[in-house]
This record gives structure tokens, sequence and C-alpha cells, in this order.
């Protein structure tokens, strides 16, 4: 199989990972529930990932960084942190059911800042306009998990601390592949998941609470900390984190971190837009393909979406899988992000790559192509 | 040589606690504080011994570390000493 889904989860990871994890499952109990070795081990663990992701990100303790199962989960802890019943809330025309799904069940308003694909100029303006000081929180996704757009979240934050509101950051596409300083954005919450750019396992996600973010807990429970007390401890991350943490998959993303930190974001960036420019080179060939991007792929991560003409963009995926490639079609749990950029018809054939794909792969899809869309349109 | 315990409201202060002193070059060690000495229950401590304390409570108050409380373990025993 050839791997280019990578916008969904990582699949291919570094070795160390599983390594990690393995060790973990072996030698480590639970963190902060104990003073003996294999407890005060998890913790160890814990608190290394913490630190590194802290200075990753820029985030001024590691306490504040804060353990999760993906990044819906922190998506929903930031929004019904800041979002009251029926508040008022600002969005990017290209987020995720886990933005908007949340703020529906809140019976938020939601007002959409849409702008036309690969328009920041555009995007900023429209945030420019709606960002109110009666707005309860604005969330913007960093990168679009559909086009790979690269969003204006330094002008969208410097809007947000310019007119006094919270800021929260869906970092799901961004995370490991492009910088995101939390100290300079001020922004409240980033929520990224741990199983995509930041090559962990499934099940593992962080979310980064800013200096002032304030945070009721989503879940109440053990916390190995102030036991006698009945209220949730006031302190981060203990919180926001109760229950037995995924200790191997901390492990693993630990090892992950360290995996993107060695190589460098910007790096594996590279790395993952010069093969999404040669597969939108070559798709740009092929009759009847229309690529969602800009020629030279500016403002653009390694996260291609084409629509074949007359074709659903589901048979042109099941008929990759058919031919050994995974790839993602349809609406990527993004309806808004189609309803803006015009595909909510069609859907779209995603593509995305990750530091462990090849070029070889990439012809390899561009070879198969002509012959199953031929089959397809027949 | 004197024993001192640095009770810590959580694992991760512990943690925090114990790298800002270890960086400093002095030695440390965390453990589960005893019941008594955590009135709400569940603590990690940070022990430093004898002519660490001064220090490394200055460093940790620069770094915006506070211990909840402070003891001194005398002949088997734990006394409190105001912070």
């Amino acid at each position: 199989m050839i791997y280019l889904d990578s916008a969904a989860t990582s699949f291919q990871k570094p070795e160390t990972v599983g390594r990690a994890m393995v060790e973990a499952l072996q030698t480590m109990s639970s963190p902060g529930r104990g003073g003996y070795p294999a407890a005060m081990q998890a913790a160890d663990t814990l608190f290394s990932c913490r630190t590194e992701l802290a200075e990753l990100f820029h985030i001024s303790e590691p306490d504040r960084v804060v353990f999760t199962m993906n990044a819906t989960h922190g998506l929903n802890i930031a929004i019904k942190s800041l979002v009251p019943r029926s508040g008022r809330v600002v969005i990017s025309g290209y987020e995720h059911n886990a933005v908007t799904r949340p703020l529906a069940a809140l019976g938020a308003e939601i007002i959409v800042a849409g702008a036309p694909l690969f328009r920041p100029d555009l995007t900023t303006e429209a945030f420019e306009k709606a960002i109110t000081p009666d707005v309860d929180a604005v969330v913007c996704s960093h990168v679009s998990n559909v086009f790979g757009l690269v969003q204006p979240v330094e002008a969208v934050a410097a809007l947000c601390r310019e007119r006094g509101v919270p800021f929260v950051i869906d970092a799901s596409q961004s995370a490991g592949v492009m910088p995101l300083d939390m100290a300079t954005l001020g922004a409240a919450f980033a929520a990224m998941p741990g199983h995509k750019g930041l090559y962990g396992p499934q099940g593992t996600g962080v979310l980064l609470c800013g200096d002032k973010a304030e945070t009721p807990p989503l879940l109440e429970g053990g916390t190995g900390s102030v036991s006698i007390q009945q209220e949730m401890p006031d302190f981060l991350p203990d919180r926001l984190e109760s229950g037995t943490h995924n200790v191997p998959g901390i492990a693993g993303l630990l090892a992950g971190v360290r995996f993107v930190r060695g190589k460098g974001e910007s790096a594996i960036c590279l790395h993952e837009r010069k093969l999404a420019l040669r597969a939108s080179e070559g798709l740009r060939k092929l009759p009847g393909v229309c690529v969602c991007a800009r020629r030279d792929l500016f403002d653009q991560t390694g996260v291609l979406s084409f629509v074949v003409d007359g074709v659903d963009s589901e048979f042109v995926g099941n008929a990759l899988a058919e031919a050994g490639f995974a790839v993602r079609s349809g609406l990527h749990c993004a309806p808004l992000a189609h309803r803006t950029a015009g595909t909510m018809e069609s859907g779209t054939v995603r593509l995305s790559f990750s530091a462990f794909n090849t070029e070889k792969e990439v012809d390899l899809l561009l070879e198969a192509l002509p012959e199953i869309l031929k089959r397809l349109s027949d | 040589m004197e024993q001192y315990w640095m009770i810590a409201r959580s694992v991760t202060y512990a943690q925090r606690m114990e790298r800002m002193l270890m960086a400093a070059g002095i030695r440390t060690r965390i453990f589960r504080a005893p019941r008594d000495l955590s009135n709400l229950g569940c603590a990690y401590a940070v022990e430093v011994t004898g002519g660490a304390l001064r220090p490394a409570l200055s460093i940790l108050r620069s770094a915006g570390l506070y211990p909840a409380k402070l003891y001194l373990l005398q002949q088997g025993k734990y006394v409190e000493i105001s912070l």
C-alpha cells in the first residue's frame, strides 16, 4: 500500500515511536499515583513530553501542556471553556466538524469569516469585519484539512489581541509542519492531535493553554492530587487530566516529537510541499482533473485536493484503494470548508504527504491514475 | 545532615521544582508526601539537604515556583517551617 492520507493520521511512524511504546508498557505504571520507580518513570516521561512540547510551541510552563485523546477533545475543552450557551463565535470558512459541532451543540451564533481559497488578504478582511468586542471567541484552523490552505493566524491573532477576544487555534494540520509560537500569538488555546504531524500514536492529542486561559474541566475524576477536595484541582495540567493517562501513547508521542525536532518542521514541510507540487503538476496534465490549489502551491502545505469532472470523489477513492493507494475522499468531516470552496457537491479526493513519502510513490500514483479515471468515466 | 521536604501540589509541579534545582546543581529527590503533611491529600515532596535549602528556595521563587509547605525532618519528626 502507498499511504497518502497523513492528514487523517500519519500511518508510517519513526521506529523510535513503537519502541518507546513497548518500553512504556513493560516498565511504566501510572504517573502521579505512586512514588515507586514504575510510577515515577511514567511521570518523567509525561514531564519530558510536556517540556519538549512547551519548547516547540513556546509555551511558558510545561504545566500548560495538557494531554488529550485527540484534537477534537482539546477543541471541546477550549470551546466549552470560552463559549457560553447561545454565545457568539467567529470562525473561518474552513473549519472542521470538531469546531462546528461543539458550537452547534452550544447553540452558538456562528459568524463565518469566509473567503475564497488561497486569498489570505480576504480572510483577514473578513475576520476584521466580524470580530467585535461582544464576540465570545474566535476559532480558526491554522491549515485546512481539506485543501492544505495556510490561514493567516498571525493576523487573526493580532485582531483578537487588539479587540480583547480569546483566540483558539486548531493546529491539527500544522503541528509538526509549521511553526506555532503561542507566546507571540497570545492565543487562549491551541489544540492538536499527537498522531498526525507529531508522529505519535492514535489516541494522543495536546491542548496548549495560553497564559490567560480559564479552564473548566470537561471531565471530573481522580488526578493524584488534592484528593480530599471534591472540586477538581484549580491548577493545570491536573484540572484537565482526570483518570489514568495514556502512558504508552504519550511515550510514543514523545519519540515522535523528538523525531520532528530532530528533522525540523521546515525541512518536513518543504519535503511534503515538494511532493504535493509534483503531484499537482502531474494531476493538471490529466483530462477532467481540477486541482484545488494555486500552481505554485503558495500558502499551502503538503495536503492537496482534486476533483474529477463528472465522477464522484468516493468512486475515485475506492478505485485508488483497489489499486493500492490510500487516499481520503468525500467531505473530510469539513462540510463548511467544501461549502466555502464550492466543492460541496462533488467532495474532493485528498492526497496528504508525510516525511516518509517519496517522489517514486507520487510517480506511481500519477502512472496509475489515467487508467483508473478512464475506467470511471466510461 | 538536615533534611527539608518541600511539599508540591502535584507530581508535575514537583518535577518542575526538581528540574529547576537539578539544573542549578542542587541534588533533590521526589517521593510521595506522607499523608499528614498534605492536608488536601495526595501530594509529592521534594527533598533537599542542609545548606541547599536557602539557595533552593531562592531559585524556585525566581522561577515563580512555590512549595505549598516546608518541613524539617528532625529526629524522625517533621517540623513545619513557615515560608
